[in-house]
C-alpha cells in the first residue's frame, strides 16, 4: 500500500473523528422541573374545589438555565380518559356526559427568566358548570423550549 | 499485510472455527469490453444460482458445489457472455461484455434494470439482491435494509418502519418503486412505508444528494426498488414464503408466480401477515411519573395485519419492453394504548383480553398503485417512460375525548388523508461521439391531498411539480469517468382553507366573549423554482474505485411545514407552519473508495453536507391554549459523517464482515444554534460472521450466521428527546436447504436479540415514552419454489 493510498484512507477517518470530538458549543439539554408535592403546593390530589370558590394554584418550578413560561389547563375527566401522576389514585365518580364543563386554559410568562420560581395564580371556579372529576395540568418551559408537565386529579363540588 | 491485519482482528473478535470443504462462493467483476467500465445490475447465472453485480460491477454467487459449470452474464444492450468454469479452480472471475444493438436479439432481458449505475456512479450506493433480502429479512422492508452501513430506520412498533439515510428521514429520503416516487404521508412520525417487501428482487440505496434525477426530496438519498427481472422464455415458476415468529406471534404467507410465453409475460403476488402485540424485556414502563404495568410483557395494542396483492403484465421484444404493475397494500396497526405520542391515556377498553385484537388508537392505510414502465430502443436512442397513479388512503383512529375547547367527537375518526398522485417521467439516453453519453428528461408530478376527521394537523392541498434535467457521462479515459448534470424544477403548492368544526371563546376588547370557528389554514398559493446540480468523477485503478461527487439537492416545503396551525394533542404541542418558508437547499461532497480483491473487500464513504436552510420544527418556550408552541423555522445545518466497512472470506467457508456508521449534525444558525437535529442516529457498528457447514442429516448447504451490533450512547438531543444509552445486541441464524417431496426448500431459523437485552433505540417512535426495543424473537421462514 502506497503512502498516497494510506493518506486517502486516513484523511476521511480523521475528518470524521475530529468532528466527533470538536464539540465545544455548550447547549442546554436539561428540562425544567415542576412540583406541587410540598407544604404549600396546590391543588393536592383529590382536592374538592367548590363552585364559586376562589383558589390559588401554587407549584414550584426550577431550571438549570432560565424559566420562560407556564400554563394551567383544567378540563373534565368525566370519561376517565386519563389519570394523574401524583401516585395517589382518587375514587372517580361514575362515567357521565359533559353538559357545561369547566374549561380553563391560560398561559403566563415568567418575567426575568429566573432559575427558580413559585407559580402563584388565583382562579375562580364558575357557578354554572358541571361538577365531577377534573384534571389540573401544569406545564412549564425553559428558555430553550424544554418542557415539564405534571397533572393532578381534582374534583369540582357543589 | 493490512488485509491480514483486519482479517485477523475480525477473526479474533468473532470466533475461531475449523476448516471444512463442500461449497464455494464465486466472486467476480463484470466490465464493458471496450471501455473497461464496470457494469452494474448485470445478471449472473451459474446453474440455478444467480447474482447481480453491484455498483462496481462486482458480483457474488454463493454455495456452488464442486463441478463444471457454464456461467452466463446478461445485461441490457449487451450480448450475453457465456464461459465455462470448473469449481473449485475458478472462483474468481473476470467477465467482459460487448455492447451492441445487435446483441438485443440474444439478450434474455433478465438484466434489464433501470440501472442508475452511470447516472449516480460517483455517489456511494449499494445494490441489494433478493438473496440478501431472503437471508436478512426482518419484519419490515426498512428493518431488513438497516444492516447496510448508513441506513437506519425509525421504527413504529414491531411491524412498521420509516427509512433513514445518514440520519435524515421523512421527506428527505425518496423511495422509488418501478421508477415512480412513492407518495404517501411520509411527513408523519407514525407513518410507515406501504410497500410489500416480498417479491422485491433488486434495491439500490443511494447515499447522497440525488435531486438531479429524482427532484425534490432526494436530498439525503434514495431507496430505489427496481422492477424485477423478466422471466425466461416459455417459463412458469413461483414460490411460497412462509414465516412464523415468537415475539409477536406473527404468521405470514406470501405467494408469487411469474410466467412468460415468447413476448408476453405476467407476474402476481399475494401477501398476508398478521401479528399480535409484541413483547419487550420488561414488565413495567416508567414514563415520567407514570408507571404502566404490562400484561405478560406485551406492549398492549401494538398488533397489526397486512394484506397485499400485486399483478403485472408485460411485453418484451427487440425494440420495446413494457410492463404495467397494479398493486394494493393494506395495513392496519395498533399503537401502544397507555401513551399515544406523549399523551397518557386510560380507557374502558379491556386491551389485555386478547393480544391479537386492534383497538384504539390505530391507523389503517390502503395504498393502491398503477405504474407503467416502458423502454423503447430506437437506433442510438433509448427512451424510458414511467407513468404512475397512486391513491393513498390513511385513517388515524383514536378514542374520542374532548380536548381544549373541542367537545367530545361522536366517532373515532381523528384524521383522514386521501392523496392521489399522478406521475409522468420520460427520458432519452444517447451516445454523442465516442466519449459522451447524454441523457435528458422530464419529470411531472401532481398531488391532490384531501383531509377529514375531527383532528386537524395539515390542510388539504394540490401540488404540481415539473422538472427538466440533462446530464453527460464523459469517458475521459478508460479508467476515468466524469458525470455532470443540471436540473431545474418548478413547483406550485396550493393549500386549502380550514376552519375548526367547533367554536372557541375569543375575548373582545369590550370585555365580552364571542365564540368563533377559528381559521386554521389559509387559502394560499406558493410558487417555487429551484436549480439542482451534480458533478462527479469516478476513477478505477486495479481493484480499487475512487469516487468524488459534488451535489446540490433541494426539497420543496410540505403542506404541514407551510400551513400547520393545529394542536397535536398526542405530542402535547401546538404546531405552527410558516407560509414563507423557502425550499431547502443542500450542498454535499461525497468521497468513496471501494476496494475488492480476491477474498477481501473494503469501502469507506465519508461526506460533508451543508444545508443552507434546513426546515426544523423548533420547540419554543411559549404556549398556545396551554400547549407548547412548536414552530417551523429554517436554519443552517452542518453535517459530517460516513461509513466504513471491510469483509473477508477465509478458506472459502468463513465470511467476516464489519461496518461502522456515524453522522454528526449541528445547527449553525437560528434559535437552536449548536443543537443537533431530531432523530440523530448514534455511532454504530455491525460485526458479522457467516460459516458454511458440511451437509448433515437432511440439511443441504447449511450455514450459520451471527451478527453483533454495538451502538454508542446518544447524548446529542433536541427537545423533547431524551439521551439514550448505548447497547449491544446479537442475532443468530441458521440457513439451509432441505428436500421436501423432491422440492428444494430454503429454510431459515433466526433468533433476534439472542440475550433478550433491554435496550432503547434512539430513533424509535416509542423511545420518548421509555419503551425498550423488542425482546428475544425466534422465527422460522420457508421458501418453497414450484
Amino acid at each position: 500500500m502506497t503512502l498516497k493510498t494510506k493518506v486517502l484512507y486516513l484523511l476521511p477517518m480523521a475528518l470524521i473523528w475530529n468532528s466527533c470530538s470538536d464539540d465545544d458549543t455548550v447547549v442546554d439539554d436539561e428540562k425544567p422541573t415542576i412540583t406541587v408535592a410540598y407544604e404549600n403546593g396546590f391543588p393536592t390530589p383529590c382536592t374538592g374545589l367548590q363552585r364559586g370558590g376562589t383558589y390559588t394554584i401554587r407549584a414550584r418550578v426550577s431550571d438549570n438555565d432560565a424559566l420562560a413560561a407556564y400554563s394551567i389547563d383544567i378540563h373534565h375527566n368525566f370519561d376517565h380518559h386519563t389519570h394523574d401522576d401524583q401516585g395517589a389514585s382518587c375514587e372517580l365518580a361514575p362515567l357521565k356526559q359533559a353538559v357545561d364543563p369547566f374549561i380553563y386554559m391560560q398561559n403566563f410568562q415568567i418575567e426575568g427568566n429566573p432559575g427558580t420560581y413559585e407559580i402563584n395564580r388565583e382562579i375562580t371556579i364558575p357557578e354554572n358548570i358541571d361538577t365531577g372529576d377534573y384534571h389540573c395540568q401544569l406545564s412549564v418551559t425553559d428558555r430553550t423550549g424544554w418542557q415539564s408537565r405534571t397533572s393532578i386529579d381534582i374534583k369540582v363540588i357543589e | 499485510m493490512w488485509q491480514n491485519c483486519i482479517g485477523t482482528l475480525l477473526g479474533v473478535f468473532l470466533c475461531s472455527v475449523s476448516y471444512t470443504q463442500e461449497l464455494y462462493d464465486i466472486r467476480g467483476k463484470v466490465t464493458d469490453k471496450t471501455s473497461g467500465t464496470p457494469l452494474s445490475g448485470a445478471y449472473i447465472t451459474v446453474g440455478k444460482h444467480t447474482g447481480i453485480t453491484d455498483i462496481n460491477g462486482i458480483f457474488q454467487v454463493r454455495d456452488i458445489p464442486e463441478g463444471h459449470y457454464k456461467v452466463k452474464a446478461t445485461f441490457l444492450g449487451y450480448a450475453d457472455t457465456v464461459l465455462a468454469i470448473a469449481i473449485p479452480a475458478d472462483t474468481t472471475l473476470e467477465i467482459t461484455m460487448y455492447e451492441g444493438a445487435t446483441a438485443l436479439n440474444e439478450v434474455v432481458v433478465n438484466g434489464i434494470k433501470h440501472r442508475n449505475y452511470n447516472e449516480v456512479a460517483s455517489l456511494p450506493s449499494y445494490t441489494v439482491s433478493e438473496d440478501f433480502m431472503n437471508e436478512n429479512r426482518e419484519n419490515s422492508l426498512m428493518q431488513t435494509l438497516k444492516k447496510l452501513p448508513g441506513v437506519s430506520t425509525i421504527n413504529i412498533g414491531s411491524g412498521q418502519s420509516k427509512p433513514v439515510i445518514r440520519g435524515l428521514g421523512f421527506n428527505r429520503v425518496a423511495v422509488i418503486q418501478n421508477g415512480v416516487k412513492h407518495e404517501a404521508q411520509q411527513w408523519g412520525s407514525d407513518h410507515a412505508l406501504e410497500i410489500d417487501q416480498y417479491g422485491i428482487e433488486t434495491i439500490e440505496i443511494v447515499k447522497g444528494p440525488a435531486s438531479l434525477l429524482y427532484g425534490s426530496d432526494a436530498i439525503a438519498g434514495v431507496v430505489n426498488i427496481q422492477p424485477p427481472g423478466i422471466p425466461e422464455k416459455n417459463s412458469l415458476s413461483g414460490e411460497v414464503n412462509l414465516l412464523a415468529e415468537s415475539n409477536n406471534d406473527l404468521y405470514g404467507i406470501s405467494a408469487g408466480i411469474r410466467a412468460r410465453k415468447d413476448k408476453w409475460f405476467y407476474r402476481g403476488r399475494l401477501t398476508f401477515r398478521d401479528y399480535a402485540d409484541y413483547k419487550v424485556p420488561t414488565d413495567q414502563i416508567n414514563y415520567e411519573n407514570y408507571i404502566f404495568d404490562l400484561h405478560k410483557s406485551r406492549l398492549r395494542n401494538t398488533a397489526g395485519n397486512e394484506i397485499n396483492g400485486s399483478f403485472s403484465l408485460g411485453y418484451v421484444s427487440d425494440r420495446i419492453r413494457s410492463e404495467t404493475f397494479f398493486s394494493n397494500v393494506y395495513a392496519r396497526n395498533g399503537f401502544f394504548a397507555n401513551a399515544h405520542g406523549l399523551e397518557v391515556r386510560t380507557s374502558e377498553i379491556d386491551y389485555d383480553r386478547s393480544a391479537r385484537d386492534i383497538d384504539y388508537p390505530y391507523h389503517e392505510v390502503n395504498h393502491f398503485k398503477i405504474t407503467n414502465n416502458t423502454v423503447v430502443f430506437s437506433g442510438d436512442h433509448t427512451f424510458r417512460f414511467e407513468l404512475g397513479f397512486q391513491n393513498n388512503h390513511r385513517e388515524e383512529h383514536s378514542e374520542p375525548v374532548p380536548h381544549g375547547y373541542m367537545p367530545k367527537p361522536d366517532n373515532g375518526k381523528e384524521r383522514v388523508f386521501k392523496k392521489n398522485t399522478y406521475t409522468l417521467n420520460a427520458r432519452d439516453t444517447f451516445k454523442a461521439g465516442d466519449k459522451h453519453t447524454l441523457t435528458a428528461g422530464v419529470n411531472l408530478e401532481l398531488q391532490d391531498n384531501t383531509i377529514g376527521g375531527w383532528g386537524f394537523l395539515i390542510p388539504g392541498y394540490q401540488r404540481f411539480t415539473a422538472g427538466i434535467f440533462a446530464y453527460d457521462q464523459f469517458e475521459i479515459r478508460n479508467d476515468l469517468h466524469l458525470q455532470a448534470g443540471l436540473r431545474y424544477d418548478y413547483g406550485v403548492m396550493d393549500t386549502e382553507p380550514y376552519y375548526d368544526w367547533f367554536p372557541s371563546p375569543l375575548s373582545n376588547s369590550d370585555g365580552t366573549t364571542s365564540y368563533v370557528h377559528l381559521q386554521r389554514a389559509q387559502d394560499k398559493t406558493r410558487n417555487f423554482g429551484n436549480v439542482s446540480a451534480s458533478l462527479g468523477l469516478n476513477y478505477t485503478k486495479g481493484n480499487t474505485t475512487y469516487k468524488i461527487n459534488l451535489g446540490k439537492s433541494f426539497r420543496m416545503p410540505l403542506a404541514n411545514e407551510l400551513a400547520s396551525d393545529g394542536v397535536n394533542y398526542h405530542m402535547y404541542r401546538f404546531e405552527k407552519g410558516d407560509p414563507d418558508l423557502d425550499p431547502e437547499q443542500s450542498y454535499q461532497i461525497d468521497l468513496a473508495l471501494e476496494h475488492s480483491s480476491g477474498a477481501f473487500d473494503f469501502g469507506i464513504s465519508p461526506f460533508v453536507n451543508f444545508f443552507h436552510n434546513y426546515i426544523y420544527l423548533n420547540p419554543t418556550p411559549d404556549y398556545y391554549e396551554s400547549l407548547q408552541i412548536y414552530e417551523y423555522t429554517q436554519s443552517k445545518v452542518f453535517r459530517i459523517g460516513g461509513e466504513i466497512r471491510a469483509g473477508i472470506t477465509l478458506f472459502g467457508k468463513l465470511r467476516l464482515d464489519a461496518s461502522g456508521e456515524y453522522v454528526y449534525s449541528e445547527q449553525t444558525s437560528g434559535v437552536k444554534k449548536g443543537y443537533t437535529l431530531p432523530f440523530s442516529p448514534p455511532l454504530s457498528g455491525l460485526f458479522s460472521a457467516e460459516y458454511k457447514l458440511k451437509d448433515f442429516l437432511f440439511f443441504k448447504s447449511p450455514l450459520v450466521f451471527t451478527s453483533y451490533r454495538i451502538t454508542a450512547e446518544q447524548n446529542e438531543i433536541v427537545p423533547p428527546e431524551r439521551r439514550t444509552a448505548g447497547f449491544r445486541v446479537m442475532d443468530f441464524s441458521f440457513l439451509t436447504e432441505i428436500d421436501l417431496f423432491r422440492t428444494p426448500v430454503e429454510m431459515r431459523l433466526k433468533v433476534n436479540n439472542l440475550f433478550d437485552s433491554k435496550y432503547f433505540d434512539h430513533t424509535s417512535f416509542y423511545r420518548l415514552i421509555e419503551v425498550p426495543e423488542a425482546g428475544r424473537n425466534f422465527s422460522v421462514s420457508l421458501a418453497v419454489p414450484f
